[in-house]
Order: C-alpha cells, then sequence, then structure tokens
C-alpha cells in the first residue's frame, strides 16, 4: 500500500470550490520568464555605489609554514585601498570551530594564520577600485614558505610519527566511532557465506556553474552590514558571521538573489562572506568579490576514502548481517568535518530489510583540500558501497544481482519501517519498484539483446541499483558530538505570505532559490489555497534575512518540498482564514459558506457561484479604511509562519532519526565498452523514481534527470588528481572534465508516487536522487560489459585507462588482440 | 595610468563606444562597461560557454577575446533575442516549455547557441544536438530537456520557414 493517511491533516491542500487545481500539473515555471531573457538578476549582476573588488591570494603548497609575507608591493599599486594577511586575522577574528566532530581545532581561521593546511588556502586578500586591479595586486604579494610533509592519505595521517594538520588535537583522526545494531555476531556466525571488500571513494565535486558571489557594504550610519551573497544556507551563515568577524546577527542584513546552482557547494561560502564583510567594514566601501573558476576548484569537494565491508550471507541471498568500516578523509575544515562519515550510519541498509549491522568510522584529516555537503554528501558512497556488496554477493552465490536484490527489499507491508539504525522509512514500497523498473527498462529484452550482442564480440552490461534518498535533516548527529539540545535543526523552516495593498498574493519562502524550480512549486501550491493561477501569484525569489527566518535556514538537504512548502503551507491558511474573517465580518455573511476563487470572496447560491468582494477591495480596507475594518482583527494581510516536522525526534543511541522524508529509486544502466578505447557509452537508462507526491512532473522529471548525470559524471569522468605533494593538477575544465550533451545519456523516468505520511502535501525529497543511486549502476553495468574479462569494480571513476589495466592481463584480451592482429 | 582605448561596436542593433583597458576581456566589456548582464561567465577558459554571443551571427566565447578586438563588430547577446513586440522568441519560448533551464545560469550562452544552430542546419538529430552542444556546459539539467528544447525550436523555426 503506498496511501497514508496524512497526520498534519489540517493542513492539507484543498482547492477552492470553482477553480483549477494547479498542483500535480505541468505549468511551465513562472522564473523562466525572466531566464530566457538574460534577466534572472544573480549576485554578480548587482553593483553597489563606489562599488570596490576584493582578490585573494591563494597557497600554492597543500602544507607549508608562512615565514613572512610582504604586502609593500601591493600597497603601492594605485587604486589598491587594503591588504589584510593571517596576522590580522588573528587579532580581529575568531577561528573556525567544529560543528559535528568531537575534536575542535583552535588554529584554523577565515585567512591562514602561521600555516596553511591545503593547496587553495586563502593567505592573503587585497580591496581594490577595480577587479583587475585587485588581481594585479595580490600577484604583488610576496610570500615565503616553509614547505613541510605532506599528508597526503588516510593511511599517512593514520601512522604513529605522521605530521598533524591541527598539532593542538594532537591526532589526525577528528571523531570516530562505533555502532551495533541487532546481533551482528549470530549473523555473521548463522551464514553460509562470507564476501569481503574494499569499495573505495575518490575526490569530485558538483561545479555550479555560477561561482561563490559576495558583495558586501558595512554602512557606518546605520551600523549595519548589507551582504549579497551566492550562499545556499544564509540563515547559517549570519550565525557564522556574527561568530567569526563580531558584528550582530541583529545588525546583518542578508540577501540571496537566485542562486546559479548550489548543489551543496554553496554552504560554504560563510567564509569569504565574513572575509569580504570584515574587509568592507575596514575599508568603508561595498566589497565585491567573483571566485574564478580555478579557485572555486581549489576546493570543497567531496572527500576520498573506502569502506571495508563485509557481508554475512544466506544461500538463497538473504543479508544476515553487515560489518562496515568506514574511513574519510573529511576533516580539514572543522566546519564540515565528521559529516561524510556521520550522514552514512543511519541509512546504511538502503531500501533492504538488514537489522544485524555494525558500523564504525574515523573521520581523518590529511592535507586533501576541504568538502562541503556536496549533493548527498556521504549517500552516494553509501549507496556504492551497498549496492557494489549487493552485486559481489549475488555473484558470490551464484544468484541473480536482480534476485538478491528483491529478497532483501523491505517488504511494503512493513511500511512504515524503522531500519536497525532508529531511522524511520515513512513510506515507499520497494519492491514494486523494482518490478516497475524490469518493466520499464525492458530488462527482459536488454538481457537478449545483450546475450546477442556478446556473441558478435560487443562488450554489452546491464547494471540495476536501488538508493534511499532522505531528505530534511534533522541534524541529529551533533547530538553525537555535543551535549544537550544543539543550537541548529534542520527540520523547520519559516515563510511569508501577503496581499499586498494592491490585492496580489505575494510569497517569500524565506529561502534561497537555486535552480530547482520553487517559484513555480509555491506558486502552484499557493494559487490553490488561494483559488488563482500561479502566474498570479508573486513568488519572490530572493531570500532576505529581514524577513523571518530559522538559524538554519536555507536551501539544503533535500528539504523543500518537506519543509519549507509546509511553511508556506502554514501562511497561506493563517492568511486565507483571516481574509475570510474578516470579509465574513463585513458582508454579515456566515465565514463557513465563503470561499475564494478568481480573487473574489465568494459564496454558491443554487449551486452557481456568487461573487461577494474582491479580494482588491478587502486589501484596501484591510491596509487603509481602517474605519471600515472590522473590530477584533489586525489589519495588515501580512503572516510570517513557521513549521516543523514533528517527526524529527531527539537522538539517543539506539534510536536515531537523521532525515525525516525518504524517497527512493531504481535504475537500469545499459552500456558498450569499446576495446578498441576501452571508451564507455551509455546506450539506454531507465529511472524509476519515487518522490512521493509530485507537484510538478516537468521540474521533478528535470531533477531526477540532472541529478543522474552528475553521477555519471562522478561515475566515469571527474576526479581531482593531486601529485605526492597534494597539489591539485584539476584547475580548469580542460582537467576535471564534466558530462557534456555528448557524453550524457536518453534517460527516462517513471515517477511513482507513494506520498510521505508525515509532509503537508505528501511530498518528498527530490534533488539529490540520481547523484545517490548512479554510481553503482553505472558501475554494475560496466563490469557486466566487461564480464568475459572477469573484473571486479571497486572504485570510480572508471576511465579507459583504468579499464585497460584491469583487462590487459586476462586471457579475453590477448584472445581479442591476437584476433585483430 | 593605464592608455584607454575606445572601443566602438554594435550591440543588439544599438551603437556603443566605450572606453576600454587593453586587456579587457570582451564578456567583462559586456556586462561591466555595456551593463548587459545576461551574458555569463562560468570557466574563464572557453570550456563552458556561458559567455557565449553571435558575432555577425557566430557564435563565439566572449571571454576569449579581448573588447579592443571587436571594434567594429555587430553582437548579438541574449538580451537582443526577444522580438519587438514583447513576446518571447522561438527559442526562448521552447526552453520555457521544455523545462530547458533550472538555475538558468548557462541558458543564455545555450539560447545564442540554439539561435545559430536551427538557422544554420538542416532537420538535427537529438545525437546532432547533443555533439554541436560539447561546447556548452550545463550542471543542472543533464541536457536531456536541453536536447528536447533544440529540436523543438527548430521544428517552430522551420514551420515558419513554409
Amino acid at each position: 500500500m503506498t496511501s497514508q493517511k496524512s497526520s498534519t491533516e489540517s493542513l492539507v491542500l484543498q482547492s477552492e470550490k470553482g477553480t483549477k487545481q494547479n498542483v500535480g500539473k505541468r505549468v511551465p515555471r513562472i522564473e523562466d520568464l525572466r531566464i530566457v531573457k538574460g534577466k534572472a538578476g544573480y549576485t554578480d549582476d548587482i553593483e553597489m555605489a563606489d562599488q570596490h573588488y576584493a582578490a585573494f591570494l591563494f597557497s600554492p603548497y597543500a602544507h607549508a609554514r608562512i615565514k613572512s609575507i610582504d604586502v609593500s608591493k601591493a600597497l603601492e599599486l594605485p587604486g589598491v585601498s587594503l591588504v589584510i594577511t593571517g596576522k590580522d586575522i588573528k587579532e580581529l577574528t575568531k577561528p573556525m570551530s567544529s560543528r559535528a566532530a568531537t575534536k575542535s581545532p583552535t588554529s584554523h581561521y577565515i585567512l591562514a594564520v602561521d600555516k596553511v593546511r591545503y593547496m587553495g588556502e586563502p593567505v592573503a586578500a587585497v580591496v581594490a577600485r577595480s577587479k583587475y586591479v585587485a588581481a594585479d595586486a595580490a600577484e604583488l604579494i610576496e610570500v615565503e614558505y616553509e614547505p613541510l610533509k605532506v599528508v597526503a592519505s588516510i593511511e599517512d595521517a593514520m601512522k604513529k610519527d605522521a605530521p598533524l594538520i591541527y598539532p593542538e588535537l594532537d591526532t589526525n583522526e577528528m571523531i570516530s566511532d562505533h555502532f551495533d545494531f541487532g546481533d551482528v555476531k549470530k549473523a555473521f556466525s548463522e551464514a553460509d557465506k562470507i564476501v569481503k571488500e574494499r569499495i573505495r571513494i575518490h575526490r569530485y565535486a558538483s561545479t555550479p556553474l555560477e561561482t561563490f558571489v559576495v558583495n558586501a557594504y558595512y554602512d557606518p550610519t546605520r551600523e549595519e552590514l548589507t551582504i549579497y551573497a551566492s550562499d545556499q544556507q544564509p540563515g547559517r551563515t549570519v550565525q557564522s558571521v556574527e561568530r567569526t568577524i563580531g558584528i550582530p546577527s541583529s545588525r546583518i542584513h542578508l540577501i540571496v538573489p537566485p542562486v546559479g546552482g548550489g548543489f551543496g557547494y554553496k554552504l560554504a561560502i560563510w567564509q569569504y562572506v565574513a572575509l569580504a564583510s570584515l574587509m568592507s567594514k575596514m575599508v568603508g566601501k561595498p566589497v565585491k568579490w567573483v571566485q574564478t573558476r580555478t579557485e572555486s576548484l581549489y576546493a570543497f569537494h567531496r572527500p576520498r576514502g573506502y569502506m571495508d565491508a563485509e557481508f554475512a550471507l544466506r544461500k538463497d541471498g538473504k543479508v544476515l548481517g553487515m560489518k562496515l568500516v568506514d574511513w574519510q578523509a573529511d576533516a580539514n575544515w572543522p566546519y564540515v568535518a565528521a559529516l561524510y562519515s556521520l550522514i552514512k550510519f543511519a541509512n546504511m541498509s538502503g531500501t533492504y530489510e538488514i537489522r544485524n549491522y555494525s558500523f564504525e568510522y574515523h573521520c581523518v584529516a590529511t592535507n586533501d583540500p576541504p568538502i562541503v555537503q556536496d549533493r548527498g554528501v556521504g549517500k552516494p558512497f553509501m549507496a556504492f558501497a551497498l549496492e557494489r556488496m549487493m552485486d559481489f554477493s549475488a555473484d558470490a552465490l551464484g544468484i541473480d544481482r536482480v534476485k538478491i536484490r528483491q529478497v532483501n527489499s523491505v517488504p511494503a507491508e512493513k511500511m512504515p519501517y524503522t531500519a536497525g539504525s532508529g531511522e524511520v522509512y515513512e513510506s515507499g514500497n520497494y519492491p514494486e519498484a523494482i518490478r516497475r523498473a524490469l518493466e520499464h527498462s525492458q530488462f527482459q529484452k536488454k538481457l537478449e539483446e545483450q546475450a546477442k550482442f556478446r556473441k558478435e564480440g560487443r562488450y554489452v552490461g546491464i547494471g540495476i541499483a536501488t538508493g534511499i534518498e532522505p531528505g530534511t535533516s534533522n541534524l541529529g548527529y551533533y547530538f553525537l558530538s555535543k551535549a544537550g539540545d544543539p543550537d541548529y535543526n534542520g527540520a523547520g523552516q519559516m515563510a511569508t505570505v501577503e496581499v499586498a495593498a494592491d490585492g496580489v498574493v505575494k510569497v517569500n519562502m524565506n529561502g534561497p532559490e537555486i535552480g530547482t524550480g520553487h517559484v513555480t512549486t509555491i506558486a502552484q501550491v499557493v494559487a490553490d489555497v488561494f483559488g488563482i493561477t500561479p502566474e498570479e501569484v508573486n513568488v519572490d525569489a530572493w531570500y532576505d534575512s529581514i524577513h523571518g527566518h530559522l538559524t538554519y535556514a536555507g536551501t539544503y538537504s533535500n528539504a523543500f518540498n518537506d519543509v519549507y512548502l509546509g511553511a508556506v503551507l502554514t501562511a497561506s491558511n493563517q492568511l486565507k482564514d483571516k481574509i475570510l474573517n474578516i470579509a465574513s465580518s463585513l458582508l454579515k455573511e456566515d465565514r463557513e459558506e465563503l470561499y475564494l476563487a478568481n480573487n473574489y470572496i465568494c459564496k454558491l447560491e443554487n449551486d452557481k457561484e456568487k461573487r461577494l468582494v474582491g479580494l482588491k477591495e478587502i486589501a484596501r480596507i484591510s491596509y487603509g479604511r481602517l474605519l471600515s475594518f472590522p473590530k477584533g482583527e489586525e489589519p495588515g494581510l501580512k503572516v510570517t509562519a513557521g513549521y516543523i516536522n514533528r517527526t524529527a525526534k531527539p537522538f539517543v543511541r539506539s534510536d536515531f532519526n537523521v532525515q525525516l522524508t525518504h524517497s527512493n529509486s531504481v535504475h537500469v544502466c545499459f552500456v558498450e565498452v569499446f576495446p578498441e578505447n576501452w571508451n564507455i557509452k551509455i546506450l539506454d537508462y531507465a529511472i524509476v523514481h519515487d518522490a512521493g507526491k509530485v507537484i510538478n512532473p516537468g521540474i521533478v522529471d528535470g531533477l531526477a534527470i540532472g541529478s543522474t548525470v552528475s553521477g555519471i559524471g562522478g561515475a566515469l569522468y571527474e576526479e581531482f588528481v593531486f601529485d605526492e605533494q597534494g597539489t591539485n593538477l584539476s584547475l580548469t575544465f580542460g582537467d576535471y572534465l564534466k558530462p557534456t550533451a555528448m557524453e550524457s545519456p536518453e534517460i527516462r523516468v517513471d515517477q511513482m508516487e507513494s506520498p510521505a505520511p508525515n509532509t503537508v502535501l505528501g511530498t518528498k525529497a527530490v534533488g539529490e536522487g540520481g547523484a545517490i543511486t548512479s554510481l553503482a549502476a553505472v558501475a554494475g553495468a560496466v563490469e557486466d560489459a566487461l564480464k568475459p574479462f572477469n573484473v571486479k569494480i571497486t572504485g570510480l571513476p572508471i576511465t579507459p585507462e583504468k579499464i585497460w589495466n584491469m583487462v590487459k592481463d586476462t586471457p579475453e584480451y590477448k584472445k581479442i588482440n591476437k584476433e585483430g592482429q | 595610468m593605464t592608455r584607454m582605448v575606445t572601443v566602438n561596436l554594435k550591440i543588439n542593433g544599438k551603437q556603443y563606444s566605450e572606453e576600454a583597458e587593453p586587456r579587457l576581456l570582451l564578456v567583462h566589456f559586456i556586462r561591466d562597461a555595456l551593463k548587459l548582464k545576461g551574458t555569463h561567465i562560468g570557466c574563464d577558459t572557453g570550456h563552458c560557454g556561458a559567455c557565449t554571443i553571435l558575432w555577425d551571427g557566430k557564435p563565439v566565447k566572449s571571454c576569449q577575446i579581448l573588447a579592443v578586438q571587436a571594434e567594429g563588430a555587430n553582437i548579438m547577446t541574449v538580451e537582443g533575442l526577444e522580438p519587438e513586440d514583447g513576446k518571447l522568441s522561438i527559442e526562448q519560448e521552447s526552453f520555457r516549455e521544455n523545462f530547458a533551464q533550472q538555475c538558468g545560469y548557462c541558458t543564455p550562452g545555450f539560447l545564442m547557441m540554439t539561435r545559430y544552430l536551427i538557422r544554420n542546419n538542416e532537420e538535427m538529430t537529438r545525437e546532432e544536438i547533443r555533439e554541436k552542444l560539447h561546447g556548452n556546459y550545463c550542471m543542472c539539467t543533464g541536457y536531456q530537456q536541453i536536447v528536447d528544447a533544440v529540436q523543438d525550436a527548430q521544428r517552430k523555426y522551420f514551420a515558419t520557414k513554409k
């Protein structure tokens, strides 16, 4: 069963009588009207009067002591008004601290102080009258470094005599922990077979086409800091700026214009927001910084790491238990250290019923650059490791790779299902998703084609993977390291809805618009509440901190569909209620008979709609004609409301909900590998995606496809490569390879709808699914295509060079090369 | 003080004459001197195509050329696509109808490429469209809905020629 009753029934949307329902329709995006005209208005499009520009000098070393910095030549350059270094920063700011890791360094500042810990760490900053002069000045800064021994890997970091990234901590391990769920020992003692493998993940990243952009002005007349920034988590940024540079949050006004792609990358911008703000205060000018592409490729990636996985199997394919030990190089930026380690354990059993498992994690600091919560955070690797192990387990038992997934799927009748970790899967039907995927992908036909191609000597393979796509972070993992009730939680948001004085319904979701269709999605939902068309709803795409917001306000963690829509609906319903109350008093009509339709307050008379008064008129009275305004109501028609997903619960070690909604998907990938050059071509790609209620299929399909292609990039092309000195060798799109339209496959999406019972509309996570599930589907397909060579794929990206190295000593390779001669 | 050079060029049918440093990139000239903000910068190295403009009708990446080299040029940017009647152009309409943009940052570059491609090619297959778009990056959509939009735009364009 996929239909479950909503627990928040009072909020459930009911389309007003006599108006068209918009939720569920493929409404063309309203924001596109501006986008296609080049008038979206991104942060860099905004200029302030007397605009000044910042540039940074970044470290060329991965690990070095800063012996001296000479800024004199930079300061002499005409047009330069300020140069700052770590010396100033140490005096003027507080260091960054850990949020989730138990150990918190005290020496990591927003500009490097005394030493650099990664290539690309900012070492000095310049403010100048033009961006070209600022860049020139940064080049004139002379820094003398004393290179230190580089910690280039997790193994290096854990050696007894390893150099310490943070000497004050006496260790490179920032946090580690061990969880046991169920009876792992018993599971392994009863196993028919045990399969063991080390699965690796490489460094890759989402690279939004718009880089970090910040424009900050400290106005001394109002003692207020105004910031424009391409920021995904502005609520948190305000707090971090306050903490770091000491301007009270009540005096920080942060605006986020439409963001040119987020993907988690822009959760890390706050460090530069703090720097630009500080420099603006110092020079008394508005300071803008536009990050270059190379600067954006220095840092804020996904970490590299590996997982040692051991599966206890019954011979029919049932996974009796798992032992997992996860190592992540995710600690070289205290702010997000440990998040990749921590986010996995609660959802580690994926869409499967695996009751017994142990999960141990180690979060290690190396001289790899900092990480950020990139699309799905640790979940793409979580799913990759789990799904690869499913394939290896099936192979070891001699059973079908589809069969093992069917055997282990959480049965539909067990939903809602509480995983061994305490994570509650509130909705979904995993066996049905597999069944639909087999049908949708024409799996049987693919098998027949594959058999035919193999006979012709073509290397064609099929991969299948399932994936859980959690949304709405409860951020409960802070409970692991911090005592008491942590200061932050992602289970709620605020939104503002008003009927303006001109009678127009206006909404601000009080969160950043990062390209995921929020404007139109909100317009559809609000249109249905007020009985108007989506085009009539004015949804403001700017985040503005002067509207009500929570300290974790931002667009992240796949939470929009839950908490932002919850806040928008709460505010809309409160406002509608108020409007109908006012109308009822004014008209002396029964409140229960009134409804809103087409910008009028209406009622039914003899089954016919009668328009009683216009919304515009109600607005006029509510804002201005106060003598006509009913007693007992407050004038004005503006509501800012907050919303919390009430299924969020405090952390108990044995019962731990990391995220509150769970979408899922099944990917089937069909590939060919060409032995001429070991290139891979995806011939077909089919997805069954269950994100609960779909508000706009055009938007949701696009996110499913786009997130999948981002995963395909990670699986086949993208990798940050470092030399033994920790030098990042992938600093342009010529070296860091993104999939283009040529490499990207045609993807067929089948949307399945199992509504979430704990969200206002039954909607769930949408934006990360493809990035999570695709890695294993692609790897499984390539491995299957290369079956004649008997190779095992345990890491990514699967490049032609890697394939050649795997196959070149195999009998099949010798055979085809002999034939080719 | 840096020597300044006056650059005279035509953009979207309008004549401009503005001073520029000899080293100023054309894309910075368009954005910062002429305040036409629809042309974007995505990579600085000529890979991503966000800064694509049409120069005498042909696509050019404006981050790979200096403003002074554009002396006398006839350029079209995304702001020039919209017909005077306020309706959307065929390309703009097709991109909107097909959900071909998410964050929209790459869209102006894709639209300029589309304007060029649909007018200078016989009916393109999806495979051909994908190949011809390989110099424009989109980080959001996975390209599929962009390919839909280009195909749709070409169909619409050909319909106007009948």
